[in-house]
C-alpha cells in the first residue's frame, strides 16, 4: 500500500486545548484577515478528543474569555465555579486546616472542570470552524530537511508484534506544513525529538511530577459541589515534593488525585502506592464512604517553569503548551496557559506564512509574543520556586512564599536539575545492611473498596491496545539484567502506575523485563524517571490509550 | 450496486453503566460513543461488494443528534453517501421501532443489499435486520460470515451453532445480517476524513411517532445471588465433594 | 393457551427446546395449557418425545418445504399457525434458527417480541421478562406491549431442561402447513462442518483456565490433564499467554475471549478485574486458589481455597472414576 501524504499551511501536533486553541485561533485570524484560506490539520493519537486529557482541573477562564467571548453561551463545559478553597496539612491520621488560604491556592473566579470534557467541548468548535481534525493517529517521527521541520509522519497501522502483518498494513501517511506548531504534551514524544535533533534545549532540565487521579461517585450531599481542597504532607515526606487535590464536581461526583514529584530519591517510591495510603487517609476515607470509583488515570505534569521551556522555535516550526513547560506550577494551573501559548503560536504561524517566510527568525515572534503575555507575567516571578522545592518542601514552602512577596525578584536564578539524577540507589537510601530485607517501603494490601491494585487501575483508566502489536517502550534491558537491580532495585516496576514493567523469571535463575505495553496508560513516566534514562515511549498504533471520559 | 449499511451507535465497549435516577435508563451524559462493532463489519463488506461490483455505499443509522458521529465515521471509511433518521426517542428504542423507522426513511431509495450487524452491543435484541428486511418486503439471511454475488443473487455461508455452517442463494434486493469477524477492518485515511465533510448527509424526519413496544421498567447491575460455597477438607475429600455437587446440584457434569 | 415452538434439525430434537417448554409452563404457571408445535417434513420421533412433556398437545407442523430449514417457509407456516391458534404468548428457544425467523414472523404479524430472556416475574399481574443488556452489564425488567400474541424467545440454559414438568402422554396432532401464496426466496445447502483451525472458547462448554498460580510452564501438564478429565478446553489468563506458555487465542479477559461456558475452572487465577469480566457470564464456576482472599471467590460459585498442586491431582482422580 501507497504512503499518503498531505500537505498543509499548518499542521498542529496534538488536539489538547494548546493544540486545539491554536487551530480556532487560526480559523478566527482566518476569517478576520480574509485572504486565500489557510490549510489547517490537527492529528491527535486519542480515537477521539479528550480521550487522553486528564487534569485535576480547575480551569482560569482568563484565556478562554479572550479566545471565546461568549463561551457559557456556546456550552462551554465548566462544571461549577469555585465556591470555596481550604488547605489542609496531613499528618498520617491527622489533618490540620490552614487559617489562612496561601494566594497561590486561591481560586476564586475559577472554575472546576472535567479536562476531558473541555477538550471534547472545544474540539466541537474547531470542527464547526472547518478544520480537519484527524483523530486517532499517531506521530511516529518529525520530518526534517537538514534543520528545517517540513511535518511529521504518522505511525504505521496494522503491524503485528514481531514486526509481521495483521492483515493489510498501512504505512503512516507524511503531513507536510510551512509550519508545524508541535502541542503534543507533556514530555511529548515528537516534541522530544525535536529538542534533541535540533539541541533546542532551555537553559535548564526539564522538570516533572506524575498526576495519579480517580473519579468517584459520592452520596451528592457529601461536599458542595465548587469546593476545592488542597493537601501538603501525608502520605509524602519531607524530602518529596507533591500534594493531592480533592475537588466537587456537582452530582456527587469528587475528583481526587495525588500529585509526587519526579525528583523523589527513594529508589522504591511507588506513586500509586502513595496514593492508595492517601484514599486511607481517615479524612480522604470519610469523603469517599460509600462512593463508587467511576475512573481512573495518570500523567506526568511540568513542574520545572519558566526557566525550564526548551527554544520555542525552529524553522517551521513552534513549541506550545504542556510541551513548552508552560505549566505554573504553584498555583497548579496550565491550561489557560497552554491555550495562551497556542493563540500566541497561532499569530505567529498565521503571519509566517502570509509574508512566505517560516524561518526561525519570523517564527522568533512567537518568543517575543511570550515573554509580553500573561504567560511570563505569570510564570516568570515564580521561576525559581520549584527548584527550591529540591532542598525539601519546608524550604521549599518558605521560597515559595518569598517569591510571592517580592515578585520573584532574586539575584540569581537557582539552578534546577533532572529528577531522575536525583534518585538515590539502594545502598545509598537504604544502607548497605538494609539492602537485603527490602520489602515495598509503602505497600498496601488493595482492599477493593477504596483502594486497589494497578492492574484493577489500569481497567478503570478504559485502556486498549492492540496486544499484537510492537511494544512501543523501547528500553535497552541489558541495563535492566545487569545494574539496575542491585543498584536501584527496578524502580520502574514501582514508578509506573499501570504495572506496563515486571521482572519476572528468566527461567535460568534470574530475571528479564516483561513488558505489559497494553496497560500503558501514556503517562510517560518512565521515559521521564528511569535513572539511567534507557527507556524511550513512542506513540502505538493511533487511536489507542486509555479513555478518559470525564477526567 | 446500491448497497445500504445500518449502522449503530452504542456506548463504548469498556464503559462502565450508570444508571439515572429512576433506573429507567443509563445515564447518557457520561457516555463515550463508537460504532457497533458487527456493524463496522457490515460496512466492511459493503465497501468491499462495491469495490468489486461497483455501486455506490449508503450508510443509514437511526437516532439522535449525535449518532452523526459514526456516520462521519463510516463515510470516512469509504461510504458515499448517508441517511439518518433523526429523532431523540431513537436513543433507547428497541429493535422493532428503529427498523420500522429506517424502512421509511429508506422507502424509496431501491436497494439491490442491505447489510448490517447481527446484534448491537447495547440493547442486543438481535431483531433490527430481519425486521427490516420484512418492512423492506426482502428475503434475509443472519449471522453471515461470506458473501458472494452470483448471477445477480446472493450465495452466502451462514453461521450455525457448534461450528456448522451453511450456504444458502437467494435473489436480489436481501438482507443479511453480518458477523464479526468476516473480514479486515480497513482504517480512515486521512484523505477519506477529510472528504467525509463533503459527502451528502440527509437527515429524515420520522413522519409517525417511534413506538417501541417494550417497555423497559428497570434497569439495575446483575446482582451477586451466588453464595460462594467453599469446599473444604483435606483434597481427596474437597475433590470428592466438588465433583459430587457439580454433578448433583449445578449439574454440569 | 401458550405455544412452544421446539427445534429440530435432521430428526434431533434441540433440547433447548424442553428449556423453551419449562419456561413457558413457568409464564403460564397454570393459568393456561401450553402446547408444542415442531416443523419439519419427518418428524414423529421428534414430536413422541414431546408429548411426554405435561402440555395440552403437540402440532406436527409438516410440509415438504419445512424438510430443511428456511427463514421463508418457517415464516410462512407459523404465521399461519399462530393466527389460527391465537396464543396469548409464542415461546421458542433463543438459537441461531429462532433469531433467523422470529423476528420476521413478529413483524409480519406485527406483533412485540422480546428476546434473550433470562428470568420471568410478575407485577400487577402482567408479565415482566428480565433479558441482559449492554454485553451483561446490565439486567433489564421489560414488558411487552401491544395485542396478543407476544413472542419471547428464551436465553439457551436460563431455563432448566429437566424443570420442564412431564405429563401422561399428550395428544400429537398433524396439523399440516399449506405455505399458501408464501413465497419462498431462499435456497438452503446441506449444512457442513468447518474444522476450525483456530480455538473458539466461545463455544466450549466447559473450560478450565489457569493462572499465574500455575507457576512454571512444566506444569501446565497437570492443568491440561485437568481439563481433559472435564472434558473442557484449556483456556488462560493473560499473564500466562504473555509468557508464551498458551498461545494467545486460549486468554480469556478483557484483551481476549469473553466466554459463557456451563462451566468454568479457575485454578490458580486471583481474579483480576480484566480476567473476570471475560467469564463471569459462566453458568457455574468453581474457583481452586490458595488464596482465599482472592477476588476470584467473589464470583465463584464452588470454591476451594488450597493447592492447586494437590487438588488438581485429587480432582483428576475423582473425576476419573465412574
Amino acid at each position: 500500500m501507497e504512503r499518503e501524504t498531505l500537505d498543509v499551511d499548518i499542521l498542529v501536533v496534538g488536539a489538547g486545548p494548546a493544540g486545539l486553541s491554536a487551530a480556532l485561533r487560526l480559523t478566527q485570524l482566518q476569517a478576520a484577515q480574509g485572504g486565500a484560506p489557510l490549510s489547517i490539520a490537527v492529528v491527535d493519537k486519542a480515537r477521539e478528543p479528550g480521550a487522553h486529557s486528564l487534569s485535576g482541573a480547575l480551569l482560569d477562564p482568563s484565556t478562554l474569555a479572550d479566545l471565546v467571548p461568549d463561551f457559557m453561551a456556546k456550552g462551554a463545559p465548566l462544571a461549577c465555579p469555585v465556591t470555596n478553597d481550604n488547605v489542609y496539612v496531613l499528618g498520617p491520621q491527622k489533618k490540620f486546616r490552614l487559617p489562612i488560604t496561601p494566594p497561590p491556592f486561591a481560586n476564586h473566579g475559577n472554575y472546576v472542570i472535567s479536562l476531558s470534557h473541555f477538550v471534547k467541548w472545544l474540539a466541537g468548535q474547531v470542527e464547526a470552524a472547518g478544520v480537519d481534525l484527524f483523530m486517532g493517529f499517531a506521530g511516529q517521527s518529525v520530518l526534517y530537511e537538514g534543520t528545517r521541520v517540513v511535518g511529521i509522519r504518522t505511525s504505521d497501522r496494522g503491524v503485528g508484534k514481531h514486526g509481521t502483518s495483521r492483515g493489510a498494513v498501512e504505512p503512516g501517511a507524511d503531513i507536510r506544513a510551512k509550519v508545524t506548531i508541535f502541542a503534543d504534551g507533556v514530555r511529548g514524544h515528537l516534541t522530544k525529538d525535536l529538542l534533541r535533533t535540533l539541541q533546542m534545549g532551555g537553559s535548564q532540565p526539564a522538570q516533572f511530577a506524575i498526576g495519579l487521579k480517580e473519579l468517584w461517585d459520592v452520596p451528592a450531599d457529601r461536599l458542595a459541589p465548587g469546593t476545592v481542597i488542597h493537601t501538603l504532607g501525608y502520605p509524602l515526606r519531607q524530602e518529596e515534593f507533591g500534594g493531592s487535590w480533592i475537588y466537587a464536581l456537582p452530582g456527587g461526583r469528587l475528583s481526587i488525585g495525588l500529585v509526587v514529584g519526579l525528583d523523589y530519591k527513594d529508589p522504591l517510591l511507588d506513586p500509586h502506592t502513595a496514593f492508595q495510603r492517601f484514599k486511607l487517609h481517615p479524612f480522604v476515607a470519610g469523603l469517599l464512604d460509600g462512593g463508587q470509583l467511576v475512573r481512573f488515570g495518570a500523567k506526568a505534569l511540568p513542574e520545572g517553569g519558566w526557566n525550564t521551556q526548551p527554544a520555542l522555535a525552529a524553522d517551521g516550526a513552534l513549541i506550545t503548551g504542556d510541551a513548552a513547560n508552560f505549566v505554573n506550577s504553584m498555583r497548579l494551573k496550565g491550561i489557560h496557559l497552554a491555550m495562551r501559548s497556542g493563540m500566541l503560536a497561532a499569530d505567529t504561524a498565521c503571519a509566517a506564512v502570509r509574508a512566505g517566510d517560516t524561518s526561525v527568525t519570523q517564527l522568533g515572534a512567537y518568543k517575543a509574543a511570550v515573554d509580553a503575555s500573561a504567560i511570563k507575567r505569570e510564570l516568570y516571578p515564580v521561576r525559581n520556586v520549584h527548584q527550591a522545592f529540591g532542598a525539601g518542601i519546608v524550604i521549599g514552602a518558605a521560597f515559595a512564599g518569598l517569591a510571592m512577596a517580592t515578585g520573584g525578584r532574586w539575584p540569581e536564578d537557582l539552578q534546577g536539575h533532572a529528577g531522575h539524577t536525583r534518585m538515590k540507589t539502594l545502598s545509598d537510601y537504604y544502607g548497605l545492611e538494609e539492602r537485603d530485607r527490602l520489602v515495598g517501603s509503602n505497600a498496601v494490601t488493595p482492599d477493593r473498596v477504596l483502594t486497589f491494585d494497578k492492574a484493577t487501575s489500569v481497567h478503570y483508566a478504559g485502556v486498549h491496545h492492540e496486544e499484537n502489536q510492537p511494544p512501543h517502550l523501547l528500553v535497552q534491558t541489558d541495563v535492566c539484567h545487569s545494574v539496575c537491580g542491585p543498584e536501584f532495585g527496578h524502580p520502574c516496576v514501582k514508578f509506573c502506575p499501570a504495572n506496563v514493567y515486571e521482572m519476572v523469571d528468566n527461567g535460568a535463575g534470574g530475571r528479564r523485563l516483561q513488558l505489559n505495553a497494553s496497560n500503558c496508560v501514556h503517562c510517560k513516566t518512565c521515559d521521564i524517571m528511569d535513572p539511567y534514562g534507557v527507556i524511550t515511549w513512542v506513540a502505538p498504533e493511533g487511536g489507542e490509550g486509555p479513555h478518559y471520559d470525564g477526567m | 450496486m446500491k448497497i445500504a449499511v445500518c449502522i449503530k451507535q452504542v456506548p463504548t465497549r469498556g464503559w462502565q453503566p450508570r444508571l439515572n435516577d429512576d433506573r429507567s435508563w443509563v445515564r447518557d451524559a457520561d457516555i463515550s460513543y463508537e460504532m457497533n462493532e458487527p456493524d463496522a463489519y457490515a460496512l466492511e463488506e459493503a465497501l468491499r461488494l462495491k469495490e468489486k461490483h461497483g455501486g455506490e455505499v449508503v450508510v443509514v443509522s437511526a437516532g439522535p443528534a449525535r449518532v452523526q458521529q459514526v456516520i462521519r465515521e463510516a463515510l470516512a471509511r469509504g461510504a458515499d453517501r448517508a441517511i439518518h433518521a433523526q429523532d431523540d426517542a431513537l436513543g433507547r428504542a428497541d429493535a422493532a421501532a428503529a427498523a420500522a423507522t429506517v424502512a421509511e426513511a429508506v422507502r424509496n431509495e431501491q436497494f439491490d443489499v442491505v447489510l448490517t450487524g447481527l446484534q448491537s452491543d447495547d440493547q442486543g435484541h438481535a431483531q433490527f435486520g430481519p425486521v427490516l428486511a420484512e418492512r423492506l418486503g426482502m428475503p434475509h439471511s443472519t449471522i453471515i460470515m461470506e458473501v458472494q454475488v452470483v448471477d445477480g443473487a446472493l450465495r452466502v455461508k451462514r453461521e450455525l451453532e457448534g461450528g456448522w455452517f451453511q450456504y444458502l442463494a437467494m435473489p436480489l434486493p436481501a438482507l443479511l445480517t453480518i458477523q464479526s469477524g468476516i473480514n479486515q477492518l480497513r482504517y480512515a485515511t486521512l484523505k477519506g476524513i477529510m472528504a467525509a465533510k463533503k459527502k451528502e448527509l440527509r437527515v429524515v424526519t420520522p413522519s409517525a411517532p417511534v413506538a417501541s413496544r417494550q417497555r423497559v421498567l428497570s434497569l439495575s447491575l446483575p446482582l451477586k445471588a451466588k453464595q460462594t460455597v467453599m469446599i473444604t477438607g483435606a483434597p481427596a475429600d474437597a475433590a470428592r465433594e466438588l465433583v459430587r455437587r457439580l454433578r448433583e446440584e449445578a449439574r454440569v457434569l | 393457551m401458550m405455544l412452544v415452538v421446539a427445534e429440530q434439525k435432521a430428526g434431533r430434537l434441540n433440547r433447548a427446546s424442553w428449556e423453551a417448554i419449562a419456561a413457558a409452563q413457568q409464564l403460564s404457571a397454570g393459568s393456561v395449557p401450553v402446547s408444542v408445535a415442531v416443523l419439519g417434513s419427518d418428524v414423529a420421533a421428534v414430536a413422541a418425545e414431546l408429548s411426554a412433556a405435561d402440555v395440552s398437545g403437540v402440532w406436527i407442523v409438516s410440509h415438504p418445504q419445512l424438510a430443511s430449514y428456511t427463514p421463508d417457509a418457517f415464516v410462512a407456516a407459523l404465521a399461519e399457525l399462530v393466527t389460527a391458534l391465537a396464543p396469548t404468548h409464542v415461546c421458542l428457544p433463543h438459537t441461531y434458527q429462532t433469531r433467523d425467523f422470529a423476528p420476521v414472523l413478529a413483524a409480519r404479524l406485527d406483533r412485540v417480541l422480546i428476546t434473550d430472556v433470562t428470568g420471568l416475574s410478575r407485577r400487577d399481574g402482567v408479565p415482566v421478562f428480565t433479558r441482559p443488556m449492554f454485553q451483561g452489564k446490565l439486567v433489564a425488567e421489560v414488558v411487552a406491549e401491544g395485542p396478543a400474541p407476544h413472542f419471547v424467545s428464551f436465553q439457551i440454559g436460563a431455563f432448566r431442561a429437566d424443570s420442564a414438568t412431564r405429563g401422561s402422554g399428550a395428544p400429537v396432532t398433524a396439523r399440516p402447513a399449506s405455505l399458501q401464496g408464501a413465497t419462498l426466496r431462499q435456497t438452503a445447502e446441506a449444512p457442513f462442518q468447518e474444522s476450525k483451525a483456530a480455538v473458539d472458547l466461545s463455544q466450549a462448554e466447559r473450560i478450565v483456565a489457569v493462572g499465574r498460580g500455575i507457576k512454571a510452564q512444566e506444569h501446565l501438564a497437570l492443568a491440561q490433564q485437568l481439563a481433559a478429565a472435564f472434558n473442557a478446553e484449556l483456556a488462560a489468563s493473560r499473564p500466562i499467554c504473555d509468557n508464551g506458555w498458551l498461545p494467545m487465542e486460549r486468554q480469556i479477559g478483557s484483551s481476549g475471549q469473553t466466554v459463557a461456558p456451563k462451566l468454568y475452572v479457575a485454578v490458580g487465577i486471583s481474579g483480576a478485574i480484566q480476567h473476570l469480566v471475560g467469564m463471569k457470564g459462566a453458568r457455574t464456576i468453581v474457583a481452586i486458589n490458595k488464596d482465599a482472599e482472592a477476588p476470584i471467590f467473589e464470583v465463584a460459585d464452588y470454591g476451594i481455597a488450597g493447592d492447586l498442586f494437590e487438588i488438581a491431582p485429587a480432582l483428576i482422580a475423582e473425576l476419573g472414576k465412574a
